[in-house]
């Protein structure tokens, strides 16, 4: 190391400011405005706990309803009404009769067949199609009550998770 | 720095982040002499340089949850000074326009007087550029190695070298013309 460096080493040591200083910054630091939160602090903000915790939760919650209702919706629309009709909105398969129109109408044009007269193979045709519909109508209705229980379970966990949560919130919070 | 230390500085970091005025103020008094000198020597004017490092403290206060360690809290003062002071000396002309040929010459050798010499070789490096002159600063007071220089000043390491290379070389000059007699 050169004589050079020593000098220099002496030339730029430490010096220390006025004795009021430090008392000088923390008045500057009282006298401020308290820092506003840029959108980015604001949104990691809802990543820690404990609201992460509740940001989970509600997004859980909101995922089993979610899922429970749509569930739900997809099988009452196989339900059959009142009048022994299927809903508009089934899907197509599901709408198909045990015996289809066509395969009636085999039967009655078959060469072999009795014959009927016409107004009562019209006749005939409704009383199969209806027929078919109740037949198939507790199946889907058992469906739809199963449904029915796996939304009231879902809605049942979702409230008790949230229910935790507000819990374990108000553990975690200042003590008054 | 003894483990019990480091973890003084640590709780002191974090109570301060969390709002605690007597943490920072033990962070101001444990610093300021730091930040301080370095601004007194870049801008060789005492209140300038208590008023830049008043808001040093200040932008620390604001940034105090970004601080990590007492390691990291050390590193952001000197980077946020150099900068502070280089811009400051940017903006308002602070760089003495007298050059290096202009820079007075003691009358005494070094050797009479070392406050004398230790007063030339400050007035030198007053004469060099901007981010030279921080160099020098960081090296001579801080006593930081070239690769931290390079990162408190983000720039890359053989610009600092050549920065201080080139310092030395023009300090010896300097000084050799002057005080002739003198081996340095």
């Amino acid at each position: 190391m050169s004589r050079l460096d020593d000098e220099l080493r002496n030339a730029f040591k430490r010096q220390q400011p006025p004795a009021d200083f430090t008392a000088r910054v923390l008045e500057r630091v009282a006298r401020q405005p308290e820092p506003r939160p840029s959108l980015w602090q604001r949104l990691a903000a809802l990543i820690e706990p404990p609201k992460m915790r509740w940001v989970a939760i509600g997004v859980t919650a909101a995922l089993l309803i979610a899922i429970g209702a749509a569930e739900y919706s997809r099988l009452a629309n196989k339900v059959v009404d009142d009048t022994g009709k299927l809903s508009q909105a089934a899907p197509p398969d599901e709408k198909k009769p045990a015996v289809k129109p066509a395969e009636i109408d085999a039967v009655i044009t078959h060469p072999n067949a009795v014959v009927v007269p016409k107004k009562h193979t019209q006749s005939l045709k409704r009383h199969q199609l209806a027929a078919a519909r109740v037949e198939k109508a507790p199946e889907v209705k058992s469906e739809a009550e199963a449904a029915k229980d796996k939304l009231m379970l879902a809605l049942s966990i979702a409230s008790s998770a949230l229910n935790d949560a507000q819990k374990a919130v108000h553990d975690d919070g200042p003590k008054p | 720095m003894d483990n019990a230390t480091g973890a003084r500085l640590d709780d002191r970091i974090e109570r301060s982040a969390l709002g605690d005025q007597l943490a920072f103020e033990q962070i101001v008094t444990q610093h300021q002499g730091m930040v301080f000198s370095m601004a007194c020597h870049f801008l060789r004017d005492r209140s300038l340089a208590e008023e830049l490092a008043q808001e040093v403290f200040l932008s620390l206060h604001q940034n105090m949850h970004s601080i990590k360690s007492p390691e990291h809290l050390t590193f952001w003062l000197r980077k946020v000074t150099s900068h502070r002071c280089i811009d400051q000396s940017r903006r308002q002309k602070l760089r003495p326009t007298v050059s290096l040929e202009d820079v007075a010459e003691p009358a005494a050798s070094a050797s009479e007087n070392d406050l004398f010499l230790s007063e030339m070789l400050r007035r030198v490096v007053d004469t060099l550029p901007e981010k030279a002159r921080m160099v020098v600063i960081l090296r001579y007071q801080e006593d930081l190695e070239p690769t931290e220089i390079a990162r408190v000043l983000d720039m890359p390491l053989n610009t600092v070298k050549s920065h201080l290379r080139r310092s030395l070389s023009m300090l010896r000059d300097k000084l050799s013309r002057t005080l002739g007699e003198v081996t340095l």
